[in-house]
């Protein structure tokens, strides 16, 4: 008995550090973010006065482009999203259902794409961004981000495939149904939590991704939010902390409401694609 | 007659099948393997920006490189970082996923509280963290002034700027490996504790012998993979340091992107394709540690 008294307190202080620790540089993010004076932790003569600010400042300053790089960031990850899926929806089919030579090749061949480092890939493909003319156009990050979130997306809806039982596509080819036929009415249907949590999961990697979109874009105007925010800078060179933690929490509010909503997506799209690919 | 038509329906089936692979192969073939192949083309070349000769060089860039110490240091600073930061993450994250595990109140809000670190992205976590190690107005030095201690220049000493950037990695990093280790926790069989704790085995031992044995597949999927990722590290040190102060903290990955930026694509492209060789080592012992596992089944 004892022993379980000593484990109850355990586990609840356990909790509360477990809360404290995960939720502090976010509520910090937030408090700053509405700070008139940032600087109110440096000295004694500066109070912490709440402020809508910093919130209008990022939202309409033309100098400090967040409008922009916050569309360019919802546009390329939303087309990324929708054709990694409907790309890796197509091959997981195929690999899951279809007969053909060195399908079983495919699932190991791309997994072992995802171990390159990203700077491995960054000498030429600038070179070849800029060859085509796509600096600072949404197809440069585009098709490497669509490449660079396939193997993940591809190995969630391979398992989940995979555990559909296969009368179900005989069941309705013996009705005339084409294999395309089958897959958009049948498999896609059916693995809708799958294809919901390998798109978020997609669409959370495209928004954050940072090295290629900081080596691509060298205007303001094609930036997206992590290269926006990491090179935020006032006029004279010092840090907008305000403005840098108002834009960081408007960025990370409507993720954070999604990773919240769809916890279970997440996990299990998470644990698929890590615990099935080993 | 039979025999025919099965044999055209077959072929026309595998034809269906490569036609659906087609789109992820050529993406794949253009934006990954063509960079990669690419990528090491140029390390044989002698390839600066502005210079329009790019002289075939051989190996010479590598040799460059490997000779050079600052190409040591950063790896030493790479896997060490990689060391420390997934230890500490394999330890915390233990430790949530053990109490994630129990019946406890609030378990739903708290496994939707560890979430939030993973949904934050990294360039934004790493700027806040960069505020709060700030010298004179951020939140870690006003602890230590409320504490009576002097202030410290996290980001501004080598060891306590490794230290920093650690840090932050592992808060970031936490809820995958907590994640994880939950859904390994979650498939251990509850009759094994109730049989154990019949039997009088203490909290300590139960962890000992039934807990950890079980978890270690999972256990060891999960080092690995975060190992992997760990030896890439480059956001968070491009916004924490920098690679600073004075170089201290660069990692490999970030050294190849400093001499990109100064144009030299030969000298960059070496060093990028030995970070992938350093990644692909760690991936061996991985899949040796997976067909190790495969023996024991």
């Amino acid at each position: 008995m004892r022993e379980e008294v000593l484990k109850r307190i355990l586990l609840t202080i356990g909790a509360i550090l477990m809360a404290i620790i995960c939720l502090f540089p976010f509520i910090w993010m937030i408090v700053v973010s509405f700070a008139k004076d940032p600087t109110f932790l440096g000295s004694p003569l500066v109070e912490y006065k709440s402020t809508l600010e910093n919130y209008v400042r990022v939202l309409s300053d033309p100098t400090l482009h967040f409008p922009a790089y916050l569309k360019n960031s919802i546009i390329i990850a939303s087309l990324v999203t929708l054709t990694t899926v409907s790309i890796s929806s197509l091959a997981a089919y195929a690999v899951s259902r279809i007969e053909f030579k060195g399908r079983l090749l495919i699932p190991i061949f791309v997994l072992g794409l995802s171990m390159f480092p990203q700077i491995s890939l960054v000498g030429y493909l600038f070179k070849f961004i800029e060859k085509l003319g796509w600096v600072n156009t949404y197809q440069a990050l585009y098709f490497p981000y669509v490449a660079w979130t396939l193997p993940l997306s591809l190995w969630i809806l391979l398992s989940y495939f995979s555990q559909l039982p296969k009368d179900l596509d005989e069941a309705a080819m013996i009705d005339g149904a084409s294999r395309i036929k089958t897959l958009t009415t049948i498999i896609l249907p059916l693995s809708a939590p799958a294809l919901f949590s390998t798109a978020l999961l997609v669409f959370i990697a495209a928004f954050n991704e940072f090295m290629f979109a900081l080596l691509f874009t060298t205007d303001h105007r094609a930036r997206t939010v992590p290269v926006g925010i990491a090179l935020f800078q006032g006029v004279h060179g010092e840090i907008p902390w305000g403005s840098v933690m108002a834009a960081s929490v408007i960025s990370t509010i409507p993720l954070v409401i999604m990773a919240l909503l769809f916890q279970k997506y997440i996990v299990s799209g998470l644990t698929a694609g890590a615990l099935k690919g080993e | 007659m039979d025999n025919n038509l099965t044999s055209k329906l077959k072929y026309r089936e595998a034809k269906l099948g490569y036609l659906m692979i087609l789109p992820l192969l050529t993406v794949v073939l253009v934006f990954i393997i063509l960079p990669v192949l690419g990528t090491f083309w140029i390390s044989l070349h002698r390839d600066v920006t502005f210079i329009p000769e790019k002289p075939f060089v051989g190996l010479k860039n590598y040799l460059r490189v490997l000779s050079a110490r600052e190409f040591w240091y950063s790896t030493f600073v790479t896997v060490s970082f990689s060391f420390v930061s997934v230890s500490l993450e394999t330890i915390l994250g233990l430790s949530f996923a053990l109490i994630l595990n129990e019946r406890l109140k609030g378990r739903g809000v708290l496994r939707a509280i560890v979430l939030i670190p993973w949904a934050v992205p990294t360039i934004i976590s790493a700027r806040t963290w960069e505020l709060m190690y700030n010298y004179s107005y951020g939140l870690f030095n006003w602890i230590l002034s409320i504490l009576g201690v002097s202030p410290v220049n996290w980001l501004g000493t080598p060891i306590s700027a490794f230290f920093a950037i650690v840090i932050a990695d592992v808060w970031k990093t936490t809820p995958f490996m907590t994640l994880l280790l939950l859904a390994g926790l979650q498939a251990i069989p509850q009759d094994l504790y109730e049989a154990a704790l019949i039997d009088g085995a203490s909290m300590f031992e139960r962890f000992k012998s039934i807990t950890l044995p079980l978890l270690k597949p999972v256990l060891i999927v999960a080092l690995i993979l975060r190992t992997i990722d760990a030896l890439r590290v480059f956001d968070i040190i491009y916004v924490l340091t920098g690679g600073g102060p004075g170089g201290a903290t660069t990692s490999i990955s970030l050294l190849a992107f400093n001499y990109y930026n100064l144009g030299d694509y030969g000298i960059g492209s070496a060093i990028s394709i030995l970070t992938f060789v350093l990644v692909l080592s760690f991936t061996i012992v991985y899949l040796k540690v997976g067909r190790f596992r495969e023996g024991l089944k």
